[in-house]
């Protein structure tokens, strides 16, 4: 130990002693670090030339069109991170590395988004994607950042392609690549070469450059940790450009799901009845407005019942939070993810979750002990403490023979005890013994809280009804029975105050869709008036669901107080405008005022009957007029010349004492800036009088004056400074002033509802992204409960006005070109498109010379073509991507068409070829009677002056039908036809799409990813064992063609005669008689015959040498022949080896990667 | 799965103008009960059933249902075209009565709306067509609506008898501008369009007289244009009227206008009309009072972000329309007093956060 390691001194590099040490260094000679402006200097000035425009050309690519982001800066949504890669690649290990990093706890079982707080202003919201093609269609809609992984020991795989085009489709959100399993591949240089080829290949999908992460192994069930901290260091460095769909639409990715359907309705239907369900989740994209229909991919369009924000379960840390955090608790942080197991307790609006931990599951558990029969049958409690209320019966008085009623009108829970009816309190009875059974019986049915209630009942009316008061949402409206009134007995109680209205187009009345309202009455004959609260009145609910009386006594009440309260209050506009019923006359006092306030003086009954009497007698008609009628008696105060005088100051001409003369100079400013730097002009007579510098008409102090005028004048001097320094400043460029006055709109908006309190603010401009709220959601598929699975993302999506609506949809379609088959006309296609994904059955066409919209068949090759469907509206330019079919035994690249929207309208213009055929009947010099064109004389005047045309290409035209033959006409040619000839008419038939839409409601089945919709006519026959029917003019006959006969020409005699020659029909008979030199016999000489037989030899000899040649030459052929049949043969054997040995190859790779799937991986997978 | 639209739901005959045009905007079916069902000619009057007619021509898969009283009507509206549009108006009502939804609407129609209006050009109910073309575009020029705006004067036409011609060109925008109108600032001119048809050119010289005595006094920019028709563009009937405007320094106009009655000497016309003015300048304000509902529809429909106008007190058509747009489109507005330090001033502060509405009609094809 002699030789003991000292730590080596290490001097500081921050802080005050190292500040000194650098100054004493001296200035000068000090090493100079990074960049060294004059190593860079170009030698030449053509080199300078062409380095300048370089970096102005590098400068443009970087520019692009500005954005705004909408996010909020104090509180942005956490990022949503979606872990995509085909199954066995290490999704799941990759999550609880990333979440371990983050939270420093291991989550066992993985379901759902988990979100976590990964640094000061920022939250992650991780997800992880299954292999389902319609769970990466809805990731790929709301995912920031997309972790793509890879198996680098096998390759890209039809998934990841497939995923990468959905993603492009809609939007393309930021992708950081994964490679892993990456020690699978031992040598290096195998390695090497598959890392640079995944590399090359996953630039050439995304972008030159784009990130890839190398992951080497697994260790502990996690990957190592410093490669996953090098992943987070960046995925929190990551900056995300706005999006624009996601930039206009408001959207949550849920990461909690509850039932809220009372379970005695679920019961009663046997789970058949629609739900009510409540989505919990971050806010992100735009600001959400109640009233707006949202789209849950997968279920359909849903309405909001209620938005009601909640605490932020997963709080970003400020200054407070970490003074408070526990030395023990430094370590956990947070983590949100309510599907998942991280153990604890989860705070409801009306609920308390305790999660058991260990395995314990609610069956499987014999005899469970004191303490965990009471949490079980908390957690069985299912109806919430509100419909405990509504369901419990209070009596208001010991005495009283009949309960109150709380009854919610819209409610599917309704408790229907009405009085006058026998029936109905015989259901009363029933339900109450059903209630009984329940208990008795044990069963989960929620009903023990209620027989609590009832126990107490006669007790604590008081604190119950209280209880009730709290609980309720909505503002409620009073209701009275009146004794002996004819309509209070009856059931259909909700109809009265709609008596008089006119329900001639179907009885929209009836189920009027307002919030869940209550009514507290009185059962039985008798009635009682109950004391209407003070507060009831103010919180009426809209004008029109009040009972009219109930309306008049609250604008009463209104006008009365107006009277009195005009001339000292200020009125709260929003407040008249938004929460009061008074009419808008009585708000503005235009109404005669008498009148009302003796009505609200006096609150007899006999006031709701005096009323409607009373109502129509307005002498003359209100004419719906923008013009007010002009009071002349109320302008003759214009004659007043101080009147006149005292609106002076209004003009530019006037005193300038209430206003510096600021208009003059900025005459022909736009009003816009001026607004915005009105911010700090503090002498304007502007709005933000909030620094008490009231200036409108009163005289301002001398001092005011004149530090308005100092700020003037500073504000002056800035001006003219900015100017002088810079005079280029003044007018940037494009770009940077769009991106100013985004800044200054984004500043404006965040400070112009900064005061008002969180419900109001709601009411304003909606819930704002980044927000945790709870979405109640009704009559949502009793299946989505049923089925509801945590690794199916849950998406819910904003829709806007316009896409709420049905219309024919025009697209520009270009078929994938890895898809194998091209696209027909007419058959189902499976589009995502904005947040829905939906069948129906779209009709290609393309432009013809931008006459008509021509119909095609199928979609070109290497084209876009337009595609119109009916379906539900989308914003032009929004991208899509469409499927023939998305389960997973589809073979081959799934996405078969991309494109873009362009059209939105309720009716089409593609058009089809249609030829119409006819034959000649009588042919006269240019005219010919057609027939088999048309069916009757109607349809031929339809056609008259139409173009036709004969198969010999002679135009013509329709003139008139005839009488004769039905459909026959008269036509005109240019030349005479043929009686052979065939005529047709080119016509153009205009065709609809079918009005064929059909969501893709995966989430809806119990096997998720077997979603089957229309299928083709094909498919449907062979499932079905059917044979095609043929048409019989379709079969195929041998072609008889008989010969033609023509008729020998025949000239008169007469024509002939009178002929020239050379016209004359030449046609001779053939010889039949011997001629002259054929009737002569030939006698040869001596020599003659000599000479002749000579001949005859010579040619002899020569016919025997050319056969002797040739049959040489055959000889030698064939000797050929022989030898190249050798070689041949020779060759053939080399191939067979050489394929033989390539079988055996492949033959042993395919069993050794069957062995592989049959081992450690699931076999689902397809090779690229 | 596919649930129908919510309906709006109004009574009454009452709006119905801007109760149809929030329909057909936000796509939502609108139902409309109880028009006039307690009066002794109950229904729909001629001039409305004019104008569902002309949305129904100038949208395209609009339908109407008309009650067989008469007494309801329900509009399930299509995608607003635009294009050539011809239309005859009753002589009930002006030619205004029809704009004034137009306009509103036609910024967002499919293709650039042309559309020829005929009959009463000026009457004592609607905004006169000197008014809709010298202060109604104008205001719509606030949001982006700007190139190729116009209302062309074909013909006038004066009550009873009418024969006017107007024609209206509207361009299409993909969205409006958000607007930000918080400094009413001063006047600093004052325009006016005296016109007189089939009685003695004269009048309209008198009308001006008689409005320059009131208004010289405080200011020299004033200009009142006598225009006078003759022959067929100057309609049916005679009658004469005066339509002035005062503009601000920062483009804040207020308008006023009085036409001829019988037995009412041109000066007396005029004597109102300027008053008028003068009362109209006097509420203050960035937006008069006839174009609120415009201009806060406007603010409603633009992008995403906070619009700010300050204005006078709203109107009993603007409280309803307030109501009605917070039923359509789900968003309110906040108003506040545009200087609380001021004891005097009635002037509002309306802001409200646009829906962000795109013109989903427009082709891209």
């Amino acid at each position: 130990m002699d030789s003991q390691t000292h730590k080596a001194h290490r001097p500081s590099q921050s802080g005050a002693k190292a500040e000194k040490k650098k100054s004493a260094k001296g200035k000068g000679k000090e090493k100079q670090h990074g960049f060294n402006e004059k190593a860079f200097a170009p030698r030449s000035g053509r080199k300078a030339d062409r380095q300048g425009r370089r970096t102005a050309e590098r400068d443009q690519t970087r520019l692009h069109v500005p954005l705004v982001d909408r996010t909020p800066d104090d509180q942005p949504p956490p990022t949503v991170v979606a872990v995509v890669g085909p199954p066995g690649v290490g999704k799941t290990t990759l999550m609880k590395s990333l979440i371990r990093r983050y939270t420093k706890q291991t989550l066992n079982h993985i379901h759902g988004p988990v979100t976590v707080v990964s640094g000061k202003k920022k939250r992650i919201t991780f997800i992880e994607c299954n292999n389902d093609l319609n769970s990466m269609i809805d990731i790929a809609k709301v995912a920031d950042l997309v972790l793509l992984m890879i198996d680098g020991s096998y390759g890209f795989e039809m998934e990841t392609f497939e995923f990468l085009n959905i993603l492009q489709a809609h939007g393309f959100p930021k992708v950081i690549g994964v490679l892993t399993h990456l020690d699978l591949v031992k040598k290096a240089a195998t390695l090497r070469a598959t890392k640079k080829a995944l590399k090359k290949r996953f630039w050439t999908e995304i972008y030159q450059g784009a990130k890839l992460f190398y992951l080497s192994g697994v260790l502990n069930g996690r990957y190592p940790d410093t490669e996953i901290l090098n992943l987070s260091r960046f995925i929190s460095v990551m900056k995300f450009r706005p999006l624009v769909f996601r930039n206009q639409h408001p959207y949550m990715l849920a990461d909690r799901f509850e039932d809220l359907t009372p379970r005695e309705d679920v019961r009663a239907s046997k789970g058949k009845c629609d739900r009510t369900v409540t989505l919990y989740g971050y806010l992100r994209g735009t600001n959400y407005r109640l009233g707006t229909k949202v789209h849950v991919p997968g279920v359909g369009d849903l309405d909001v019942k209620s938005v009601q924000i909640l605490g932020d379960p997963c709080p970003l840390p400020d200054a407070e939070s970490e003074k408070r955090r526990k030395l023990s608790e430094k370590k956990k942080l947070l983590i949100h993810a309510p599907m998942s197991d991280v153990g604890g307790v989860i705070y409801d609006k009306d609920a308390v979750y305790i999660n058991v931990p260990g395995n314990f599951t609610k069956g499987g558990v014999e005899n469970p002990g004191e303490g965990e029969q009471m949490v079980l049958d908390l957690q069985d409690v299912n109806a919430t403490l509100e419909d405990a209320v509504a369901k419990s019966q209070i009596r208001l008085f010991g005495s009283s023979s009949r309960p109150l009623a709380v009854q919610a009108e819209a409610g599917p829970s309704t408790l229907r005890s009405s009085s006058a009816t026998s029936d109905e309190s015989g259901s009363e009875e029933d339900y109450s013994e059903d209630e009984e059974e329940g208990d008795f019986s044990g069963e989960d049915e929620g009903l023990g809280s209620e027989e609590e209630y009832e126990d107490h009942g006669s007790g604590a009316e008081e604190d119950e009804e209280g209880l009730g008061d709290r609980g309720r949402s909505a503002p409620r409206t009073v209701r009275r029975s009146m004794q002996g009134l004819p309509s209070s007995g009856g059931g259909k109680r909700g109809q009265v105050d709609y008596a008089e209205s006119d329900s001639d187009l179907g009885g929209e009345d009836d189920d009027d869709p307002g919030p869940s309202r209550r009514f507290v009455r009185f059962e039985g004959d008798d009635a009682y008036d109950v004391p209407s609260d003070e507060d009831a009145e103010e919180e009426a609910s809209d004008e029109e669901d009040v009972p009219r009386w109930k309306a008049n006594l609250s604008e009463k009440a209104q006008a009365a107080f107006q009277n009195t309260a005009r001339a000292s209050k200020r009125r709260d506009w929003t407040k008249l405008i938004y929460n009061s019923t008074a009419s808008p006359e009585s708000i503005l006092g235009l109404d005669g005022g008498g009148e009302s306030s003796s009505n609200a003086a006096g609150m007899d009954d006999d006031d709701f009957f005096t009323l409607k009497s009373s109502a129509p007698a307005k002498i003359e008609e209100e004419l719906d007029r923008t013009k007010e009628p002009v009071n002349v008696e109320e302008l003759a105060e214009w004659e007043d010349e101080e009147l006149l005088d005292s609106i002076r100051h209004l003009f530019i001409t006037g005193s300038s004492s209430a206003q510096p003369a600021e208009g003059v100079d900025s005459n022909g400013e736009p009003y816009e800036e001026m607004a915005d730097e009105d911010g700090s002009h503090v002498g304007d007579e502007d709005e933000d009088g909030d620094d008490g510098e009231g200036d409108g008409g009163s005289k301002p102090s001398p001092n005011k004056d004149a530090t308005a005028l100092a700020a003037k004048k500073a504000e002056l001097k800035r001006k003219f400074d900015e100017q002088y320094d810079e005079p280029d400043a003044a007018k940037a460029d494009f770009y940077t002033e769009a991106k100013e006055a985004m800044a200054r709109q984004q500043q404006l908006n965040r400070a112009e509802f900064e005061g008002v309190d969180p419900e109001a603010r709601a009411l304003l401009e909606g819930y704002r992204p980044g927000t945790y709220v709870r979405l109640e959601l009704t009559s949502v598929p009793s299946e989505m409960v049923e089925n509801f699975d945590p690794t199916y993302p849950l998406v819910v999506g904003g829709l806007l006005p316009a896409e709420e609506r049905f219309g024919y949809v025009q697209v520009r379609i270009k078929r994938h070109r890895w898809f194998p088959k091209t696209l027909k006309t007419n058959d189902p296609l499976i589009f995502s498109l904005g947040w829905r994904r939906f069948q129906t059955v779209p009709i290609y066409s393309l432009d013809d010379h931008s006459i008509r919209m021509r119909m095609l068949k199928y979609t070109p090759e290497h084209m876009h073509c337009y595609a119109t469907f009916y379906g539900p509206a989308a914003l032009p330019n929004t991208g899509f991507c469409a499927f023939n079919a998305l389960s997973r035994d589809t073979p081959g690249f799934r996405v078969s068409a991309t494109g873009v929207v362009l059209d939105i309208d309720r009716s089409t213009r593609i058009v089809k070829k249609l030829k119409l055929t006819g034959v000649p009947f009588k042919i006269f010099k240019n005219t010919a009677f057609i027939k088999d064109m048309f069916s009757s004389a109607l349809e031929v005047a339809k056609f008259e002056g139409a173009n036709i045309r004969t198969v010999s290409g002679i135009r013509g035209q329709v003139k008139k039908a005839l009488p004769k033959p039905d459909g026959a006409f008269r036509a005109a040619f240019e030349d005479k036809i043929l009686m052979s000839d065939i005529v047709f008419l080119r016509a153009w038939y205009s065709i609809q799409p079918r009005k064929f839409y059909n969501p893709v409601t995966s989430l809806l089945l119990s096997d998720k990813e077997h979603w089957e919709g229309m299928r083709l006519t094909g498919q449907v026959r062979r499932e079905q064992g059917l044979k095609t029917p043929t048409n019989v003019n379709s079969t195929y006959k041998p072609v008889e063609r008989p010969a033609r006969r023509f008729n020998p020409l025949r000239v008169p005699k007469k024509l002939q005669a009178s002929l020239p020659y050379a016209s004359k029909p030449k046609l001779m008979r053939a010889q039949h008689r011997a001629t002259y030199m054929q009737k002569r016999a030939v006698v040869m000489e001596p020599e003659e015959k000599k000479a002749m037989a000579l001949l005859q030899q010579v040619r002899a000899l020569r016919k025997d040498q050319v056969a002797r040649r040739r049959e040489k030459q055959e000889e030698r052929k064939a000797a050929h022949r022989k030898k190249v049949e050798k070689e041949e043969a020779k060759k053939g054997e080399k191939e067979k080896e050489r394929r033989k040995e390539y079988m055996r190859a492949a033959g042993l790779k395919s069993k050794r990667e069957g062995d592989a799937l049959d081992g450690s991986r699931s076999g689902k997978r397809r090779k690229t | 799965m596919t649930q129908a639209p919510t309906v709006l739901h109004f009574s009454g005959h009452q709006y119905l103008r801007h109760r149809l045009v929030l329909g057909i905007l936000s796509g939502k079916p609108v139902r409309i009960d109880k028009i006039r069902s307690d009066d002794k000619n109950p229904g729909l009057r001629d001039y409305e059933i004019s104008l569902l007619r002309l949305l129904e021509r100038m949208t395209n898969g609009t339908v109407i249902e008309i009650s067989v009283t008469g007494t309801a009507v329900l509009l399930k509206p299509g995608v607003i075209a635009g294009g050539n549009v011809v239309h005859d108006c009753p002589l009930t009502r002006s030619v205004g009565y029809f704009l004034e939804p137009i306009v509103m609407l036609a910024p967002f129609a499919k293709k650039p709306l042309q559309l020829t209006l005929r009959g009463i050009t000026t009457d004592e109910n609607d905004l006169s067509v000197d008014i809709i073309r010298t202060v109604t575009l104008p205001h719509l020029q606030l949001f982006g609506v700007s190139e190729g705006l116009e209302l062309r004067i074909k013909k006038r036409g004066s009550p009873p008898l009418g024969g006017g011609e107007v024609q209206f060109l509207c361009p299409i925008v993909k969205q409006v501008k958000t607007l930000n109108f918080v400094d009413p600032g001063k006047i600093k001119r004052i325009r006016g369009i005296s016109h007189a048809v089939r009685v003695n050119p004269q009048f309209s010289n008198r009308m001006i007289e008689a409005s320059r005595s009131v208004l010289n006094r405080y200011i020299p920019d004033i200009y009142l244009y006598s225009d006078v028709y003759k022959g067929e563009e100057s309609g049916k009937s005679p009658g004469y009227a005066l339509s002035l405007l005062a503009e601000s320094t920062t483009g804040a106009m207020h308008c006023s206008e009085a036409m001829s009655k019988p037995g009412v000497p041109p000066e007396d016309i005029a004597m109102v009309a300027s008053r008028a003015l003068l009362a109209e300048i006097r509420r203050g304000g960035c937006v008069d009072r006839q174009h609120q509902v415009l201009v806060l529809l406007m603010m409603i429909l633009g992008s995403e972000d906070v619009g700010r106008c300050r204005m006078g007190e709203p109107t009993v058509r603007t409280i309803q329309f307030l109501r009605d747009v917070k039923e359509a489109f789900g968003t309110a507005f906040k108003i506040v007093p545009a200087d609380p330090a001021d004891a005097n001033s009635t002037d509002l502060l309306y802001s409200c956060y646009g829906v962000g509405y795109v013109n989903a009609n427009r082709s891209l094809a």
